[in-house]
């Protein structure tokens, strides 16, 4: 990879580990309402993989998808208002930090773990259809993998060649339950063989390993050459919520050796020695908090969603 | 003077599902066996060879995904007839449906219309017991962005049908597993029926007996027997569940004063409920007795023709319920 592109990854990264810190304080604020998902560790995923997507292309998350969202290119002003409640968000402010559609950037998230997997299915054979060079990105996690809907979605996609890549964000947690409790095999990309699919886990902490293996399947899928499973081996440095009983199901002393592995740090000791200064690295960053704060100041004079807007699109009115 | 056809309602189906192919492209159909077999009960008998696979779409046994794929689709332009082909394996798909498809539109501030039509068939009535015959359609009328459709003959199916897959929310289509060898003399050029207008299918000035479904034949079976002892029954089918064509039913109770609500499903938090609610709340000073319900019985619907028979209304019931409302 060159160091141009490396280095808007790192960027990517920066922005959303920032991004991320400041909903935690929001949250803490109770300026976000909801439920609210830290992403923190898991910036290589969103930045290696989303950020590849075109606008036209679709994305479907989930539960924590804020930063998916913003390295598909959804602005964090539409982000932030989104989990703040206000109307300038991408669903104006009625879905919150689990749920919200930005339809302009065809990006797709809900709560219901799993359930994304048919969609995307849907979506790419749409596109199959159609004949279009549209791709669909879906991303789950560990938990997803569980349920009914994976092997449901995944089995229509890979039999009907659907130009989707499912991503499947192992950060080793559902919730608070291990990943070795919860699976019958290892690696998760396992499950892809029973699809006819490639075997392919990646190093989810590495954001080039990821950027590389999502730009091939994203080509192959352009090509009509049908539906990839990528397994990226991360890891959830925070709870599964702000607060949630993290020694019921892991030690500090995990956690700590993860952190070691930490994605932004990997990237960046790579971008030095390719010769990036450091202090041209500090820049950069410092204006991404920046510019962080000014959006953040922006929302807070945002107004906030209506009842006009809670009982508005619920449904259209029938054509008499 | 129209021209007529005699039809099934199966065949009425098969008729919509062409007709609506043939004008649009975008609309294609998706489910278990609705292409090979051409359904169950042979609807869609012929339209893979017309209109080919990428139109008339086999899927796995999978109604989760049949479901997701009608809503993946339909966010991006499609308009999908999704398949259940048992309303009770509709449990498995009901994430999609109620999650996805009744959620987006709002979601997306009005942008991703959901333009599917979800059918499915439902009721007693072939010897299939409990996991084959429910009435599961009280579930879909409670969630808000759902349009609950419920076809009573083949001349309602096929204008209701049609209507459907051009509106743009998304349609719950239940159809009933005892009708689709129902005969009707249907027009033979085309019609549509509009979503959420009741049809008063007998006029009469006693009783305004409301029924939905295949409980619609019993009903006038029952009003036709009444007539010979002089008493005159009104019989409205909904058509639509939700959104209900209130003034129809108030129109009509205010002018017979009286009421009776015929469902296959049970009473308990029903839509019988919703439709007595309606009237008592619309006209309850008009009212000379309380709205009166036959309903199927609160039990799972037992195996062959005489057990299921006993759960669930019948004309003699109906009949019943009409006589000790009027004190007859």
């Amino acid at each position: 990879m060159n160091t141009v592109t490396q280095l808007t990854l790192y960027n990517k990264m920066v922005l959303l580990r920032h991004f991320d810190d400041m909903c935690r304080k929001l949250k803490m604020e109770d300026l976000i309402w909801s439920g609210y998902h830290p992403y923190t560790g898991q910036e290589a995923v969103a930045a290696g993989c989303c950020s590849q997507l075109k606008q036209d292309d679709c994305l479907l998350g989930n539960h924590r998808s804020h930063c998916h969202a913003v390295a598909k290119g959804t602005s964090v002003r539409a982000m932030l208002a989104e989990m703040m409640g206000r109307q300038s968000g991408v669903s104006g402010g009625l879905g919150g930090a689990m749920q919200f559609i930005h339809a302009e950037n065809n990006l797709f998230c809900g709560s219901i773990v799993g359930s994304n997997i048919p969609l995307a299915a849907g979506m790419g054979m749409a596109f199959k259809d159609q004949q279009s060079h549209r791709v669909v990105m879906c991303m789950f996690g560990d938990g997803g993998s569980n349920t009914g809907s994976f092997h449901e979605g995944l089995n229509l996609a890979a039999l009907w060649k659907l130009p989707v890549i499912y991503i499947l964000e192992n950060n080793q947690f559902a919730e608070a339950m291990p990943v070795a409790e919860s699976v019958a095999c290892s690696p998760l990309s396992k499950r892809a063989r029973s699809y006819d699919l490639e075997e392919i886990t990646v190093d989810g902490n590495d954001v080039v390993a990821v950027y590389n293996a999502v730009a091939r399947a994203i080509s192959k899928a352009r090509a009509g050459e049908g539906t990839s499973l990528i397994e990226v081996l991360t890891y959830r440095i925070r709870g599964h919520y702000m607060g949630d009983p993290e020694e019921t199901y892991r030690t500090k002393e995990e956690v700590d050796k993860w952190k070691e592995k930490d994605p932004i740090k990997l990237c960046r000791s790579q971008l030095l020695a390719n010769g990036v200064a450091a202090n041209e690295l500090d820049e950069m960053e410092s204006m991404i908090v920046k510019e962080l704060h000014e959006d953040k100041s922006w929302v807070l004079q945002q107004p906030f969603a209506t009842f006009e807007q809670a009982v508005r699109h619920v449904w259209i009115p029938l054509e008499q | 003077m129209t021209e007529t056809q005699v039809v099934t309602y199966g065949e009425a189906l098969g008729q919509a599902y062409r007709e609506e192919m043939l004008r649009d492209e975008n609309v294609y159909l998706i489910g278990e066996d609705v292409g090979r077999w051409g359904s169950l009960y042979r609807s869609s008998k012929g339209l893979l060879a017309q209109f080919g696979p990428k139109r008339v779409k086999d899927a796995p046994l999978s109604e989760a995904a049949i479901a997701g794929c009608a809503v993946g689709s339909a966010a991006m332009g499609m308009r999908p007839i999704a398949e259940i082909m048992y309303i009770d394996f509709i449990t498995i798909a009901m994430d999609q449906i109620v999650n996805h498809a009744a959620k987006w539109y709002q979601l997306s501030n009005g942008k991703v219309k959901m333009p599917i039509v979800f059918r499915t068939q439902g009721g007693a009535g072939r010897r299939n017991s409990s996991q084959h015959s429910q009435s599961l359609e009280n579930w879909f009328v409670n969630i808000p962005g759902l349009v609950v459709v419920m076809p009573s003959s083949p001349y309602e199916i096929k204008g209701l049908l049609k209507s459907a897959v051009r509106d743009n929310n998304p349609v719950m289509f239940i159809e009933h597993k005892s009708l689709y060898f129902a005969k009707e003399e249907i027009p033979i050029e085309e019609y549509l029926i509009p979503l959420g207008v009741a049809n008063v299918k007998r006029e009469g000035s006693d009783v305004t007996v409301i029924a939905t479904s295949w409980m619609v034949s019993f009903a006038i079976n029952a009003a036709e027997q009444l007539q010979k002892e002089g008493i005159s029954c009104e019989v409205i089918d909904p058509r639509t569940l939700w959104p209900l064509d209130k003034e129809t039913i108030l129109r009509s109770v205010e002018k017979t004063k009286h009421c009776v609500v015929v469902t296959e499903a049970p009473a308990e938090g029903g839509w019988s409920a919703e439709a007595a609610a309606v009237v008592f709340e619309g006209c309850f000073q008009l009212l000379k007795k309380p709205v009166t319900r036959v309903t199927g019985m609160r039990t799972g619907i037992p195996y062959g023709s005489v057990l299921e028979m006993q759960v669930i209304p019948n004309e003699e019931k109906i009949v019943k319920a009409i006589r000790n409302l009027l004190n007859k």
